[in-house]
């Protein structure tokens, strides 16, 4: 509850820092910010707290995820130096929506009620919508704004529909007593269609969010479009809180109701592994693929939801802030590679290894993080996903799962080969000091959780 | 007992679906017998469009200028804030300190809002 205050506070602070002259202290303050509100989420750890009659509970999964949200953001910020080397006269205000949709992000994660849910959706689409369009001169840019906002809306429509059914089958909004009325229908002959039919449309409402097929149509399109900053932050924290929200909404109140959902789940989860990595396959975009890796990603992540017992929580966590913290680098050296070469696509990276060793040697280690190559996060977030499923005895799906995961060697490793067996496309790549740093971290957390993934591992 | 009195068969909303088919009946009844029967006759004057009986001028398509949009978000802003102060002013009482400062925080952040607005240059205009 204290990192929503300080956020929204920090959020309007930092617009009225936008006014002052230099465009260079906006960055340091808002890390700092970011920074305070890092260590205050985490003072509240073992020690549940519930705000507003019940409806945010803050408990150390809230804390968890709130901590991968804010530190994905603190990880996102050092890569928009060249919004601040051009003076851009929004960079304040492009801080302050990351800010601000930090809160709804938190929401989503720390919700007790659907309403509150859907609040928190809502608080970090709509800042979304604004920041895939900020590139207002760009065709492309307008055209990822305008597609995110109206498919954004239809979805959100349906999934407000959803929860208004799911309210009319059990008489409430909280999500531990619609486990009890769900639990009793399900058992019974006579189920409500009503709470089948808002479940299914709960579903698709936040598939849309997490980009999981059938519902990624718009997540090559908007994520190409969209400046690479804030594709890093869309496709890191809006899927790592929009999963926690979804494994939430499943566990507490939908786990008795597991006829109902499982079977469509399974269907979606081997459908969203197979559009997400042949999708990939077929790109000659960098930002393309990536955005299809995190349909593919979402895919994983599904798998873990559909394994729902005591260890899926901890897979999710785990994963999410592997895939977040190797996601973030790529996208950052996409950025500062495509600022100076004015290419997205894999020959963007060509020789890469030999003008800039640094930036080949960390976008390397994050790919194979993302491919789930071993002594990096990515294998253990895998190797943690299939292992809570294997509990739940879907072995066909785990043989399913790594089957896509060897294709994922394909796209990942082209860009590995563009770096180091092709003639350099351009000069050297100018990188910050700040993003310097930024990367290195990265490198280090990334190693850090592939070679004692046992420190975080077993947290929840 | 009155247990018949409350439940509805699907039957009972019989009524509401003629209602219905009678409203649209009538409109597409209306639509194509007007097209039928009406007398067709053109003139220059009769096509042209009309604007309150003043000449129209130009092309409707046209791009307006920004200030009435600011104009029209601005007046929503306050128009919300007025909406929540009417209940909050009629519980007074009975909300007490707690509820006054929940709505100085309500208001400063609308203010604070303004304020930028103002600061950024929004009505600013010329």
């Amino acid at each position: 509850m204290n990192s929503i205050i300080l956020l929204t506070s920090f959020g309007i602070l930092n617009l009225f820092i936008g006014f002052s002259k230099s465009k260079k202290i906006i960055m340091p303050l808002v890390l700092l910010f970011l920074a305070i509100v890092f260590v205050v989420n985490l003072t509240g750890w073992n020690d549940t707290q519930t705000y507003f009659e019940r409806m945010l509970t803050i408990d150390n999964f809230a804390i968890a995820f709130t901590a991968v949200v804010v530190l994905t953001t603190i990880l996102v910020l050092p890569f928009s130096q060249s919004y601040i080397d051009q003076q851009n006269d929004s960079l304040a205000e492009y801080y302050s929506l990351l800010l601000f949709s930090l809160v709804g992000a938190i929401m989503m994660v720390a919700y007790e009620n659907l309403l509150m849910l859907f609040v928190g959706i809502e608080i970090l689409s709509i800042s979304m919508y604004i920041l895939a369009g900020s590139d207002k001169k760009n065709l492309k840019s307008n055209e990822a704004g305008l597609k995110y906002f109206l498919m954004g809306s239809f979805a959100t429509g349906i999934l407000l529909f959803g929860i208004v059914l799911i309210y009319g089958a059990t008489g409430t909004f909280y999500i531990s007593e619609i486990s009890s009325a769900a639990t009793a229908q399900s058992n019974n002959e006579l189920t409500s269609p009503l709470l089948g039919m808002g479940l299914l449309f709960t579903l698709i409402g936040i598939s849309f969010k997490v980009s999981a097929a059938p519902f990624h149509f718009w997540t090559p399109d908007v994520y190409e479009g969209t400046p690479t900053f804030f594709m890093a932050f869309m496709s890191t924290v809006v899927k790592a809180a929009g999963f926690a929200g979804f494994y939430k909404l499943m566990s507490v109140s939908f786990a008795g109701a597991q006829n109902i959902w499982f079977p469509t789940l399974i269907a979606m989860a081997v459908v969203t592994l197979a559009i997400g990595n042949i999708g990939a396959v077929a790109q000659n975009s960098f930002k393309r693929m990536m955005a299809y890796s995190s349909i593919s990603h979402a895919g994983y992540l599904m798998i873990a939801l559909l394994s729902f017992n005591d260890r899926s929580e901890n897979a999710i966590f785990f994963y999410s802030l592997a895939y977040s913290v190797s996601t973030v680098a790529a996208l950052g050296i996409l950025k500062l590679v495509a600022d100076q070469r004015d290419d997205v696509s894999y020959n963007a990276f060509n020789g890469l290894g030999r003008t800039n060793p640094l930036l080949a040697a960390v976008m390397t280690i994050s790919m194979c993080s993302l491919a789930g190559i071993p002594l990096t996060g990515g294998f253990f977030g895998k190797l943690f996903i299939f292992s809570a499923a294997l509990e739940q005895e879907l072995l066909w799906l785990i043989i399913v799962a790594i089957l896509m995961a060897a294709v994922g060697f394909y796209y990942y490793f082209r860009v590995i080969i563009a770096m180091y067996m092709r003639e350099p496309s351009g000069d050297r790549v100018p990188v910050g000091s700040v993003a310097t740093f930024a990367l290195i971290f990265m490198t280090v957390l990334t190693f850090v959780l592939g070679i004692a993934p046992g420190l975080l591992s077993n947290i929840l | 007992m009155e247990t018949t009195a409350t439940t509805h068969l699907p039957s009972d909303y019989l009524p509401i679906l003629i209602q219905f088919a009678a409203a649209l009946g009538f409109v597409i009844f209306a639509i194509v017998v007007t097209h039928l029967i009406g007398p067709k006759r053109h003139s220059k004057v009769k096509d042209a469009a009309w604007e309150c009986g003043v000449e129209s001028v130009g092309n409707a398509r046209t791009p307006v200028s920004y200030k009435y949009f600011m104009t029209a978000i601005l007046f929503v802003i306050f128009d919300v804030e007025v909406i929540f102060l009417y209940p909050w002013a009629v519980n007074f009482r009975g909300l007490g300190m707690e509820g006054f400062i929940q709505m100085i925080v309500f208001m400063t952040m609308l203010m604070l809002g303004f304020y930028y607005v103002i600061k950024k240059g929004i009505l600013k205009w010329e």
